[in-house]
């Protein structure tokens, strides 16, 4: 048992390198009060050294803790998006100018900031509905302390108090709907609720009622954390409200966590395990709960909603918020499609989304610092005063609509392609006027960027040398995935190979 | 009339004996209420509470179900406990951004915390 | 037969015959002699100061919250002390890196002084006489702090 445990602990390993660096922050805060950076460099390295760990674990497949956790290369994959963010994050937070006023403490919001991104690996990996219930709850009260970080500001204050009410009602409801799943099936792990599922749903229309109805609560959870539509109301206000650098590591880490969990949760529950006669690399669902149905219109409501009302915003930081659910929306189309084909296509843009996501919000970070404002109207001029920064917001931007030579285009490509071979048409001609909508709100940035010029002309942006290699480290993906894409879609594809199989 | 008196009295011969649908129907009704209370309070405490109940609603279908499983499954004991902690963690930090939230606001209700636009 | 029900009701009944009957015993054999300083609120011995709804520090609340958490993270040692002779040395060291976690938080707790009582005093309303009343009101700001 001893060695069973021992095995387990070290493929636990990568988790228990970032719990370690949550305490040595904290340690490290309590002793060296009056210089945040090391603590800021002690996570960095912590995040560093985890994602090392991450690419260790390449081609493992278990599943670890009696069920609790599974190891495969899909949890592998969003662990590393969720680190990634992490470092991308850590190091514009070591700049900016919205969280390095003086008297602030930053030890807490690295600590913090290290046990949100452990909440989002366990999302990634959790196999267990009550793994999965404590692993969203640790990434969301982190999550809710950080928003409202910047304590004396009110809006940072409004944002915490929203997303923790609507967080804690989502996550309320979801537990209700695990408490009547485990009542059904007898079992919290998922593999065991899919082995026990054909029964229960044999027992007539009680049952398969109640089932439903435990689907659209735990949907609920899921819903909230990668924000689509009906569970969305939480995101303009606390993305816009919360410290910048905190919004950009929502809308990246969060939502890989929260999208690596709900296709697990669908995957390995609802599947027939028995159907028979599929072409390979598909799978069909129970019968008797139509889940699918209820996640595309999920997806259709979230990217038109999102898209159109983005239409309306003059604030940078909230425009993009509403573009983060229309974005959720695409990648859900990619969860209806039951195929490896659509579960590859979501990696893929998820790897896109990273880079180009982040890029923008640093965008608006570096300019709001600067200029005090996330005003799309104070954009005016940029690109003649700071050619570079205005260029590269402008290529996350065009990669975010998803037009070529972007990487964007690539995520996008492969998720239509898959709805495509499908047979969801429709739902490809739905997504694909989404994008033409988005291209309409960014055009109102580019040309305020380039086109207008301010009366009153200010300074240009200087950056220091670490801010100029984060935007390149950035911008490089954004472009070079747009050209040469095939390794990251090589790698999504051996990743969802073996998913689902023990 | 006559059917209301037949429901009473299956009902009367149901009730004494306590199984699993009792402590369903109790989570139920604290589902409900729970809810009712999300709904219509403003108060963002009440709000805090309500979602308590739904916790709690929760926890008496984990336990209960453990309880009348038929191969002694322990699962949702355990989910129970795990319940409890983190309730009692999601009650101190809404607490404690409530409290801030008053000190920056004067006031706790959820409709007139909004200087975020629409 | 009794029925569950049945037990609970009988378990009413005596709950409340219990405290009734020792209130009417009590009632029944007792002299009565009332004075001022018997018929007040009992505050630990105290004499009894102010209104009952006034409002505490919020510094009480701070406390309640972190005794809050400690107290409820407790209960994760009590299914580990019932299944501890099965697990040995394993469940040992796990609950070792447990409880190290929860100390790590209560030195940061202490460090950062969230329990300590003495910190900056607030400003009482001060009256002075012959210029009129000038008041001092606290400041969201200081309550804060």
């Amino acid at each position: 048992m001893s060695d069973h445990l021992l095995n387990d602990l070290s493929l636990f390993a990568p988790e228990t390198a970032i719990t370690l660096t949550l305490v040595a922050a904290i340690l490290a805060d309590l002793i060296f009060r009056r210089t945040p950076l090391v603590v800021a460099a002690l996570v960095l390295a912590g995040f560093v050294v985890t994602g090392l760990l991450l690419l260790g674990q390449t081609g493992v497949n278990a599943s670890i803790f009696t069920g609790m956790i599974a190891v495969d290369s899909f949890a592998v994959f969003f662990k590393t998006i969720v680190v990634l963010a992490g470092i991308l994050v850590v190091v514009f937070s070591m700049e900016s100018g919205e969280l390095n006023s003086p008297g602030r403490k930053l030890g807490e919001y690295y600590a913090l900031l290290c046990a949100a991104a452990l909440g989002m690996m366990l999302m990634a990996g959790a196999s267990n509905l009550l793994m999965m219930y404590i692993a969203i709850e640790l990434s969301s009260l982190s999550s809710y302390l950080l928003s409202g970080y910047t304590r004396e500001a009110p809006d940072s204050s409004e944002a915490s108090l929203k997303y923790l009410i609507y967080g804690a009602v989502s996550s309320g409801l979801m537990l209700y709907g695990i408490s009547l799943m485990y009542g059904l099936s007898g079992s919290l792990d998922l593999r065991a609720i899919n082995r026990a599922l054909p029964q229960v749903l044999s027992g007539g229309g009680a049952a398969s009622f109640t089932l439903l109805i435990a689907g659209v609560l735990a949907l609920a959870g899921f819903g909230y954390k990668i924000s689509a539509v009906p569970f969305h109301f939480w995101t303009p206000d606390v993305y816009e409200g919360a410290p910048i650098t905190i919004t950009a590591f929502l809308s990246v880490a969060s939502k890989a966590g929260g999208f690596a969990m709900m296709i697990r949760f669908f995957k390995v529950t609802f599947i027939d395990a028995g159907a028979v006669a599929l072409p390979a690399g598909t799978w069909a669902t129970l019968q008797g709960f139509h889940w699918v149905d209820l996640v595309a219109i999920l997806a259709v409501l979230s990217m038109t909603i999102g898209n159109l009302v983005a239409v309306w915003q003059n604030n940078l930081k909230r425009l993009l918020a509403y573009s983060s659910i229309a974005h959720a929306g695409y990648m859900l189309t990619g969860v209806v499609v039951l195929s490896n084909q659509g579960l590859a296509a979501i990696m893929v843009y998820f790897g896109v989304y990273l880079f180009m996501n982040l890029g923008a919000f640093y965008c608006v970070m570096l300019i709001a610092d600067k200029t005090g404002s996330e005003d799309i109207d104070e954009y005016k001029g940029i690109g003649g005063r700071s050619p570079f920064l205005a260029v590269a917001l402008a290529v996350f931007l065009v990669s975010l609509t998803g037009l070529p030579p972007t990487a964007g285009f690539i995520g996008k490509l492969y998720l239509f392609a898959a709805l495509i071979n499908s047979g969801w048409t429709w739902l490809a001609i739905v997504a694909a006027l989404n994008s033409v909508i988005a291209l309409y709100y960014y055009v109102r940035v580019f040309r305020n960027m380039f086109l207008r010029t301010e009366e009153p002309s200010s300074p240009g942006i200087t950056l220091s040398w670490l801010q100029n290699a984060a935007l390149v480290v950035l911008l490089v993906p954004t472009l070079l995935l747009g050209l040469y894409f095939t390794p990251l879609v090589q790698l999504a594809q051996a990743s969802v190979r073996l998913f689902g199989t023990p | 009339m006559g059917s209301l008196g037949s429901f009473w009295n299956e009902f009367s011969a149901w009730l004494p004996h306590v199984q699993l649908a009792h402590f369903l129907i109790v989570s139920a009704i604290l589902f409900a209420l729970g809810i009712y209370a999300i709904a219509t309070r403003r108060n963002a405490i009440m709000v805090l509470m309500g979602v308590e109940l739904v916790l709690n609603a929760a926890n008496i279908n984990f336990i209960a179900f453990s309880r009348y499983s038929t191969d002694m499954n322990f699962d949702g004991q355990v989910a129970a406990i795990f319940v409890i902690i983190l309730a009692a963690a999601e009650a101190a930090i809404g607490l404690a951004i409530v409290l801030n939230i008053y000190h920056r606001f004067q006031t706790v209700n959820v409709d007139e915390v909004s200087s975020l636009k629409e | 037969m009794i029925t569950d029900f049945g037990r609970v009701l009988i378990f009413l009944i005596v709950g409340v015959v219990f405290v009734a009957g020792g209130l009417i015993v009590a009632w029944l054999l007792r002299p009565n002699r009332p004075y001022p300083s018997k018929l007040a609120t009992y505050e630990c011995g105290e004499v009894p100061v102010g209104d009952t709804r006034v409002r505490f520090n919020v510094r009480f609340y701070v406390v309640a919250l972190i005794f809050l958490i400690f107290d409820v993270e407790v209960v994760f040692l009590f299914p580990w002390a019932v299944v501890y002779k099965n697990l040995g040395w394993f469940a040992f060291i796990e609950m070792l890196v447990f409880l190290g976690m929860l100390a790590v938080g209560y030195a940061y707790v202490w460090r950062k002084g969230d329990l300590d009582w003495d910190k900056p005093a607030p400003k009482v309303p001060r009256y002075e006489k012959g210029i009129g009343v000038q008041e001092t009101r606290m400041t969201e700001e200081e309550i804060a702090v």
